[in-house]
């Protein structure tokens, strides 16, 4: 397998070992980070929810959001070097589609006056970003393209598995469930489109 | 006794005229069927419903009520294409000819509408 190849299954298996670990109720993990990484006035984990699931409504709000706007800088880098017309529809289509997520997101926790609260989930993904963004930074023309179309492919399927199987069980309130279960199909969608633009670069 | 006469065969001129309006407009009326509007949703990454059937002259409203923008185009050459309809936004056409037609957005969504022959 090529190194870039390589680089992106390791980007995106870390995404989904990532969130199957807070799945699977490692209590102690998730304190521990979430105290390096957790907003000071945002109130930390309750100490008596040890069997409480491992991410909370506001986290997955967190993690929901971040996972959405990693795609749209994505998309931003795809937008600024490449030349290719498909990627650019492609990278156009990804900023326009999570950023109006996010948004809905967003207006959601607004309603529901519920601050999304940073977790080591969306450090994790931010830390997964930024070794992604060098990846693809060190790369142009035809390079660039076919590094962006496949870790889209994996991006999106890691992200359409986490949120199917972790972040909709786990969530609490119906109407943010609503959200992430109508927001699957579009992911669903987007996945099928990522390995279709890959495919041109093979 | 005069003016009676004139009132009675008034009325039944009246009568004739409407008995023989009604059935010679009933066939007629028969043989041409009202244009109809069907409603096509864009919902869940879906037109719903997918495959549908109407006379030539019909009209067919697609509503998006997705959580993204969608638009509404032919498919594969875009010969004729809705603008970009965001959420709650609605397109109008008037079917003349069979056509499979797809989001240029999002291309994996497909759907087609027949005329009937």
């Amino acid at each position: 397998m090529k190194t870039r190849s390589k680089i992106t299954m390791m980007s995106a298996g870390l995404l989904l070992f990532t969130l199957m670990s807070c799945n699977s109720g490692t209590e102690q993990s998730n304190s521990t980070d979430s105290n390096a990484t957790v907003n000071t006035e945002t109130p930390a984990p309750k100490a008596d929810a040890t069997q409480a699931p491992a991410l909370t409504d506001p986290q997955i709000a967190s993690v929901a959001v971040t996972a959405n706007q990693i795609d749209v800088n994505y998309g931003k880098i795809a937008m600024n070097k490449s030349s290719n017309a498909d990627i650019k529809k492609f990278a156009e289509t990804m900023i326009k589609d999570h950023n109006d997520i996010i948004k809905q997101a967003v207006d959601l926790a607004t309603k529901l006056n519920v601050t999304p609260e940073s977790n080591s989930t969306t450090q994790s993904l931010l830390d997964g970003e930024k070794s992604m963004t060098d990846t693809l930074n060190s790369k142009s023309g035809a390079a660039f393209d076919k590094a962006y179309a496949e870790n889209e492919a994996a991006y999106h399927d890691a992200v359409v598995n986490a949120v199917k199987t972790v972040l909709i069980p786990n969530t609490k309130n119906a109407e943010l469930k609503n959200l992430l279960e109508s927001v699957v199909p579009l992911l669903d969608h987007h996945l099928e489109m990522a390995k279709e633009l890959a495919a041109k670069f093979q | 006794m005069k003016h009676l006469m004139r009132l009675y065969g008034i009325w039944m001129g009246c009568i004739i005229l409407l008995l023989s309006c009604n059935s010679g407009a009933g066939p007629a009326n028969q043989a041409i069927t009202a244009p109809q509007k069907d409603t096509i949703i864009i919902k869940m990454m879906a037109f719903q419903p997918a495959d549908i059937t109407v006379n030539a002259g019909d009209t067919i409203v697609w509503i998006n009520e997705d959580i993204v923008a969608h638009d509404v185009s032919h498919w594969p050459d875009k010969s004729w294409h809705s603008d970009t309809l965001q959420p709650h936004d609605s397109f109008v056409k008037i079917i003349e000819d069979s056509s499979t037609y797809f989001c240029s957005i999002h291309p994996t969504m497909k759907a087609q509408f027949s005329v009937k022959e």
